[in-house]
């Protein structure tokens, strides 16, 4: 057996060399998002968890971006959390902290219930039933041509560059499920499609607690609202 | 004896993780599976990023189907070490290689070390409990 090659002059090439592994995939876009430790520290190096508990929710927000790296065990969730302690008291970096708990909690129903993952975990609770749901992902959807320019916006970001801030998730699941009645499940295999951080358990629980399949309540935001403040890019900001 | 081998596969590439200090001087590898990826509906964008990881680490390359490579870079009847997962996937492909070798998947350290498991029903049942070991480093009781 003959080992692959690991030094490459420049990421063009590393790039040309992954696709000649990978038949099939030749004229699909690359994210300007680095993988590898280097980057990872990076990464790491540059976060606010004190910003972060006040900027979170708005898609210019403190975010650390750092998804990929934990999702695939290039970073620990232990030493995250322990660089975060380093730089503010508990009360400061406690939301920063809890969303890593998110990761570890969805990791351990995984653990538990791998025949979740796809399943419904409960009924939807928004007075229809699972088969009022479309199967399939409509092409529009996939080709980011919605009558929303908002969910154009995700959708054309979440496949180039494989990132997609928390509620851009949220907005566009909730879109996916409630507003066109598909089924979180074709919505979930999408987003794994495409993101960086794609994890079957932070995706698919999310798509569940979105839809209320694993939640007391479905996750609706005012499209509306959405649509008249982002009529153009999307800016969901502080200013 | 022999040295182990070392199996990373997606879920745990670091050089710092774990199950490198079960076999320090072991060779690691990783198989660039393209069945598998496709199966879990990788793209150019995931493919990539991982590769550019694989080339900062101590790990040799191989492609190919993930267990038939395994059996044969493992055939002189050496252990094989990898990392733990919840992927049931590689749980599969862990249950064939246990058929003709011995293999320890080795857990990544906790984010938080509880005495007892936490109710997963809701997140904030979780958290209640987590929260205690949470802000404390490596999550210690
Ligand atoms: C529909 C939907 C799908 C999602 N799919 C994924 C996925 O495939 N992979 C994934 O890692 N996350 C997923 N999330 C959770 C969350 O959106 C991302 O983890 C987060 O946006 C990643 O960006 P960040 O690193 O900048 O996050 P930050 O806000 O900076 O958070 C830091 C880290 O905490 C963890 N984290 C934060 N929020 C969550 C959360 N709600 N659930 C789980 N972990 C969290 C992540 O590891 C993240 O990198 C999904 C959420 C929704 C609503």
């Amino acid at each position: 057996m003959e080992a692959q090659k690991k030094t490459f002059p420049d990421r063009a090439a590393l790039i040309a060399h992954v696709k000649s592994l990978s038949p099939g995939h030749d004229g699909e876009p690359v994210s300007d998002m680095v993988g590898g430790r280097i980057a990872a520290e990076a990464a790491l190096a540059q976060i606010d968890p004190i910003a972060y508990g006040a900027s979170r929710n708005y898609l210019d927000g403190a975010v650390t971006r750092l998804s990929p790296y934990i999702r695939h065990g290039i970073l620990s969730l232990n030493e995250v959390r322990n660089h975060a302690l380093q730089m503010g008291d508990d009360k400061a970096v406690e939301k920063f902290i809890q969303e890593l708990g998110w990761r570890d909690f969805w990791q351990r129903i995984y653990a538990q219930n791998p025949d979740w993952l796809w399943a419904d975990i409960e009924d939807y609770k928004t007075g229809f039933v699972a088969s009022d749901y479309a199967d399939e992902l409509p092409d529009d959807i996939a080709n980011g041509e919605t009558d929303s320019a908002a969910m154009n916006h995700f959708i054309a970001e979440l496949k180039t560059t494989g990132y997609l801030h928390n509620h851009a998730r949220m907005y566009l699941a909730a879109y996916i499920v409630h507003w066109r009645r598909i089924k979180w499940q074709a919505g979930a295999a999408f987003f794994l499609a495409h993101l960086l951080d794609g994890d079957p358990a932070s995706n698919n629980f999310s798509f569940q607690w979105v839809a209320s399949t694993f939640a007391n309540k479905p996750y609706f935001f005012n499209l509306d609202n959405l649509q008249k403040l982002h009529a153009g890019p999307v800016r969901l900001s502080q200013q | 004896m022999m040295p182990p081998l070392i199996w990373l596969h997606e879920d745990c590439l670091r050089a710092s993780h774990n199950l490198f200090d079960h076999a320090p001087e072991a060779k690691a590898v990783f198989i660039w599976d393209d069945a598998y990826m496709n199966a879990m509906h990788y793209g150019l964008k995931r493919r990539v990023f991982i590769y550019e990881s694989l080339c900062q680490l101590p790990v040799e390359i191989y492609a190919g189907d993930t267990a038939t490579s395994l059996a044969q870079l493992a055939q002189d009847g050496r252990d094989i070490i990898t990392g733990k997962t919840a992927n049931p996937a590689l749980k599969a492909i862990m249950a064939i290689m246990r058929e003709n070798a011995k293999l320890s998947a080795i857990a990544d350290v906790p984010f938080v070390q509880m005495d007892s498991p936490p109710d997963l029903r809701r997140f904030f049942k979780y958290w209640n409990k987590a929260k205690k070991h949470a802000f404390s480093y490596d999550g210690r009781p």
